[in-house]
């Protein structure tokens, strides 16, 4: 086992890196900005090194800085947490050419599923379902013609080197393709200066499915079961829960068991996130892969019960995952609210100075948070506040209990999106289990995708 | 004519009209009573006594913890526990020291090399640009430059001793303006 471990990351997940470390009897070393200094991690951890002004580019992000304070603290393994240099192919070789072990994954895995096409590419090779879809890009119209006839209808045409939105088209009907296909093109061109396209199957009412993975280095994978997080806005999750209320345990035997058969191949380690499309018959497809650990991995430590942050730690030390996992079952249901310093109708950033802060507790109520009374929270960084977390037997209790939960939080001081959090749980669709990835956009009011 | 006058608890304030001694025994009621403020006019004469507060509602600052020293050639084993320092505030400068702080995070050196002689001690004047430390970061030598000329007044770092972003080096006491 490590005996001291450098956290690269701060807020909650900074702190919770901490506890495992802590169950672990491991050392702990915080790395912060000067916007930072009064965290809850810096505060928790054993040393401290400050590394950098507020901004994430000069702190967090800064790779020299990090080695350096690892250097200076003599510590043998880095965990990275969620964003910053996670997924980060460079800072893990550099944490290696340091002798220092990344708690992650190999630098060449990270690198694969960082480059999205790629990822989608080798996940298809060993056995995979993606998107049905053009292989690359689409030259011209007859080759249009072809992927259109292979793909089937309703597809989409989306620019190869951009985003947002533009050079995306729709086509439903065959005689909508051509034209499609050529403004497509050309809004490509004028956008992002290459009018490369390529096109694949438009999946309607999408339901965001992913699958939580764990590896040991010894090529051993897991499945710890779905998380269900349909419920986004503006593509950021906002809502999680497991297990999904319209996967069925044939599904999740058959995805899971693709799951674990392609990562073995692939030779995956530590945790990970597969993230797929359900459609609406059913048929999932893998978007992309998350090489780390995700912000929801409560909602999954909450129905199997095993503490995956403890469990990529001795993961990383090089432990057996049989040992480290075991046996286990899925108990239950869990819910996790996202609860972000943000205005709850105009998602406005509200940083600032927390005057008051209880949070909720009882049977099946947890919560993640780096914030306390008194706390300035940062304009620098995610607007995350706090995680919380209800778990119930069923889901009608998971739900119930959020609702207490909500009420009993109090924040004052910011603004936050808790109000929005007790707005969804009241609507009746989300109490049948009946959205897609347009829902909260639609709560919200936000037209169009 | 009415003057206010303030105090910090001990510290003795000089104002017209004020009997220092009266000043003196109101400290003292306020010490015995527990007081942090106390104001009251008397014969035309308005004092206002106010403790200056050591402490807000902020959550106490994290001292930075000991920072164990590298192996470097530091004969030393015992960890050496930096003192705890508190890391909002340096030591305190006298008004026209301007503060050279670590821009990066890393081990100190106070010379080129282990046997060499240091590249400053107190008392020598520099130059603006002029080689200060040596700051080592992931095998790299990087040389710390003086942005001010003057006269070196305070070290406040150990030869070998580990430095974080933002950490004081030194005091430099400017002569006018550069």
């Amino acid at each position: 086992m490590f005996k001291k471990i450098l956290i690269a990351n701060r807020g909650e997940i900074a702190l919770r890196i901490l506890s495992a470390c802590k169950e672990l009897g491991v050392r702990t070393v915080a790395v912060y900005s000067e916007a930072d200094r009064h965290a809850l991690h810096v505060r928790f951890a054993d040393e401290a090194v400050c590394i950098g002004p507020p901004r994430s580019a000069d702190s967090y992000l800064n790779i020299p800085h990090v080695i350096s304070a690892a250097e200076i603290t003599d510590v043998d393994a880095i965990h990275p947490g969620y964003g910053f240099l996670s997924e980060n192919a460079n800072f893990a070789e550099v944490c290696e050419a340091s002798h220092i072990t990344f708690i992650g994954p190999s630098p060449d895995v990270i690198r694969m599923m960082g480059e999205k096409d790629r990822a989608r590419a080798e996940m298809a090779a060993a056995g995979l379902p993606v998107i049905p879809g053009s292989a690359g890009v689409v030259p011209d119209e007859e080759a249009a013609k072809e992927v259109a006839a292979e793909v089937g209808l309703p597809l989409m045409i989306k620019a190869a080197e951009g985003g947002g939105g533009r050079g995306m088209r729709v086509v439903r009907t065959k005689k909508e393709l051509i034209p499609a296909f050529q403004t497509a093109r050309s809004e490509a061109e004028q956008a992002f200066g290459s009018s490369n396209v390529y096109m694949e199957k438009l999946i309607e009412h999408p339901r965001h499915i992913e699958f939580q993975v764990l590896g040991d280095r010894h090529g051993n994978v897991i499945h710890l079961g779905e998380r269900e997080c349909t419920l986004q806005r503006r593509h950021q999750k906002v809502l999680e829960e497991s297990p999904s209320t319209v996967l069925d345990a044939a599904t999740r035997e058959r995805v899971g068991k693709q799951v674990i058969d392609a990562l073995r191949k692939v030779g995956y380690s530590s945790a990970g996130t597969v993230e797929f499309l359900r459609d609406v018959t059913g048929e999932l497809y893998f978007i992309e892969m998350n090489a780390r650990i995700q912000v929801e991995h409560p909602v999954t430590e909450m129905v199997t019960q095993v503490d995956l942050v403890k469990s990529q730690i001795r993961l990383a030390a090089g432990e057996h995952l049989d040992d480290v996992v075991g046996p286990f079952q899925f108990h239950g249901h869990a819910i996790e609210c996202r609860i972000n310093a943000e205005d709850p109708e105009t998602f406005r950033p509200s940083p600032g100075h927390i005057t008051a802060f209880r949070v909720p507790g009882g049977p099946g109520v947890r919560v993640d948070t780096a914030a306390y009374s008194d706390a300035v929270i940062p304009p620098y960084y995610d607007s995350l506040v706090a995680k919380l977390v209800t778990y119930g037997r069923d889901r009608a209790e998971a739900i119930v209990r959020m609702e207490g939960a909500l009420d009993g939080f109090v924040v004052e001081g910011i603004k936050t999106t808790i109000p929005l959090h007790k707005r969804i749980l009241a609507e009746p669709d989300f109490e049948a289990g009946k959205f897609d990835t347009h829902f909260l956009d639609r709560l919200t009011g936000i037209a169009g995708k | 004519m009415a003057k206010k006058t303030k105090s910090g608890s001990g510290a003795g304030a000089h104002a017209e009209g004020v009997d220092l001694i009266e000043v003196k025994r109101l400290l003292a009621f306020m010490q015995e009573n527990g007081l942090e403020e106390f104001e009251y006019e008397r014969s035309g004469v308005h004092i206002r006594l106010k403790k200056a507060s050591t402490v807000h509602a902020a959550p106490p600052v994290a001292a930075v913890p000991p920072v164990a020293a590298p192996a470097v050639a530091a004969p030393a084993h015992a960890p050496a526990a930096a003192p705890a320092r508190d890391p909002a505030q340096p030591a305190s400068p006298a008004a026209d020291v301007h503060m050279i702080k670590s821009p990066i995070v890393g081990t100190y050196y106070s010379a080129p090399s282990p046997e060499a002689e240091p590249f400053v001690t107190v008392g020598t004047r520099v130059e603006s640009g002029q080689v200060l430390c040596i700051i080592e970061a992931m095998k790299l030598m990087n040389e710390i430059e003086s942005d001010v000329a003057g006269e070196v007044v305070q070290i406040l770092v150990e030869n070998g001793h580990p430095v974080e972003y933002g950490e004081p080096l030194f005091g430099i006491r400017t002569q006018g303006k550069k």
